[in-house]
């Protein structure tokens, strides 16, 4: 009964002896040998068990960069939301250094300080002053358009009224100066608040929504040409002889950030096309189109003239008896000229407008004791 | 051993293989769990000294294969382990899981100890505190392993009636 035992023993132990063996031998293979035989066992047996081992060290480091990675997306979300704020400052900034490009000289850069909230402001702190070339009535202006005045002169800084304040006058005109009137703040409603009114427009002259509104330049402060805003609608007020007139401004308080502060002489010399370019732009291209439509036109016109030339020449030969007539001027049978477009009557040339108008003057901010003007 | 008990040790025994590649990378610790001894260790108890020592062989093989520098260091420390597994399973057949505990300490403390020798990679301060240090930590983590896995997997691993 002992014998198989035995034998059993013997068989485990020479197991053992082999197995112990081939794993010595396997171990001392040089790395040539190693290289395939591991290489093979991975791409066999091991392959399923790699994959798992894969995966779970995947899933291991994207539990371990989940941290990480939810900071990351938070900053990165956090640097989203400031990117809007960032684009339209940089597109500000850019405006800012156009209008100076333009204004070339006689102007001095300002950052506009919001002294109370920014939705209840009418005066403005200006970080250049006296010792910058600032004047008081220097006009203050941004990008797009008309911002205020300069009431007081420190040597480093100076104080503004905003178009806001009540006192604020200003003389303008449409762009086309089909109308003139004098613009202020309107400041009847809760609704309308941070809104212009253009007053004093003749009451034979309509203003179209959407009329660009500019200085007039004919109150001395202001110069001729700074966009003001645009006409909203008209609005009822007591005055029976004149229109008023509802303006969105080109500027609202709240971003007013950058300013330029004209100087006198600056304003003197005129600031023709440095607001008006980019409409410039648009009217050229507008009547280059118009012009493209008057030539297609002027084609058309001429093809069915000639068309009817030889519809009438068809019957004047069979008239004839089949002889047919020559054309009367050298076989060339000319087409009419286009009629001359009709003149719009409701249209007034703008000179004659000019002309007409009796412009009401003085852009101030006047109608108080101790007004600045 | 009966083919029931066989088929069940084998299937405990594919678990286990599972986990040491899954469980164990995403765990990640710097003394790991051996899973797959623990898989060897109880499939030895299940056969005979030689079998077992095949098995450790074969098993110690396709692990070293992940490490090409290191083939056949691991599988002359698993055929070890398993054979004086299966030699001792008379010991280990007790139903007591602090001696399976211990059974699964020891072994993984020998299999770290064969291993990194045979390895020859780490030497001086280094082999000793892997072999006084970190070996006996992830022994205790394996034995822990271990013995919750008996208990979890009881139905799997114990004998058959039969």
């Amino acid at each position: 009964m002992a014998r198989p035992g035995r034998s059993n023993a013997r068989v485990d132990l020479i197991m053992l002896a082999v197995c112990v063996a081939l794993a010595l031998v396997t171990r001392v293979l040089p790395a040539s040998l190693r290289q395939p035989i591991s290489s093979g066992m991975r791409r066999s047996v091991l392959a399923p068990l790699v994959m798992l081992q894969e995966r779970s060290e995947l899933s291991r480091r994207a539990l371990m960069l989940s941290g990480p990675t939810t900071q990351m997306r938070d900053s990165v979300t956090m640097r989203a939301l400031t990117v809007a704020s960032l684009e339209a400052e940089n597109d500000r900034l850019r405006q800012v250094i156009g209008l100076g490009a333009r204004l070339k000289w006689g102007f001095v850069p300002a950052e506009a300080l919001h002294g109370r909230s920014v939705r209840d402001v009418t005066t403005l702190t200006l970080t250049a002053g006296s010792n910058a070339g600032v004047e008081r009535m220097s006009p203050v202006v941004s990008a797009e358009g008309l911002v205020g005045v300069v009431e007081n002169v420190d040597p480093t800084m100076s104080q503004a009224l905003f178009w806001t304040h009540p006192d604020f006058r200003v003389s303008a005109m449409t762009e086309d100066a089909s109308a003139f009137g004098i613009v202020q703040a309107h400041a009847q409603s809760a609704t309308s608040a941070y809104m212009m009114e253009l007053r004093g427009v003749p009451f034979r002259t309509t203003l179209a929504a959407g009329a660009l509104v500019i200085s007039s330049g004919l109150g001395g402060v202001w110069p001729r040409g700074i966009p003001i805003g645009r006409v909203v609608q008209e609005i009822k007020t007591a005055e029976a002889w004149a229109r008023t007139y509802l303006v969105r401004p080109s500027v609202f308080p709240a971003d007013v950030t950058t300013v330029m502060i004209l100087k006198p002489d600056r304003g003197a010399k005129g600031l023709d096309n440095v607001w008006t370019s980019a409409a410039g732009i648009t009217a050229a291209t507008n009547r280059i189109i118009g012009a493209g439509d008057s030539l297609a036109r002027t084609a058309a016109l001429a093809e069915a003239a000639a068309r009817r030339a030889s519809v009438t020449a068809d019957s004047t030969r069979a008239a004839n008896g089949g002889v047919a007539t020559p054309p009367p001027t050298g076989g060339v049978v000319s087409p009419p000229r286009p009629r001359p477009r009709p003149v719009d009557s409701t249209r007034t040339r703008s000179d004659t407008a000019r002309v007409l108008q009796v412009p009401p003057t003085g852009d101030s901010v006047t109608n108080r004791p101790g007004a600045v003007r | 051993m009966n083919w029931g008990s066989f088929a069940r040790g084998l299937i405990s025994f594919v678990i286990l293989i599972v986990l040491h590649y899954t469980l164990r990378p995403l765990l990640g610790w710097r003394a790991p769990i051996d899973f797959l001894l623990i898989a060897v260790l109880l499939l030895s108890i299940r056969v005979r000294p030689g079998a077992a020592a095949i098995i450790g062989f074969l098993v110690g093989l396709i692990a070293d294969s992940l490490t090409p520098d290191s083939l056949g260091a691991g599988a002359v420390a698993m055929t070890v382990v398993a054979y004086l597994a299966s030699w001792l399973k008379a010991v280990f057949f007790a139903d007591n899981l602090a001696l399976n505990a211990f059974f699964f300490f020891v072994g993984k403390w020998m299999f770290d100890m064969l291993y990194f020798v045979g390895e020859q990679r780490l030497s001086g301060v280094q082999l000793v505190q892997q072999i006084f240090l970190w070996s006996p930590l992830s022994a205790a983590a394996t034995a822990i392993a271990g013995v919750l896995l008996i208990v979890m997997m009881r139905p799997l691993l114990e004998p058959s009636q039969a």
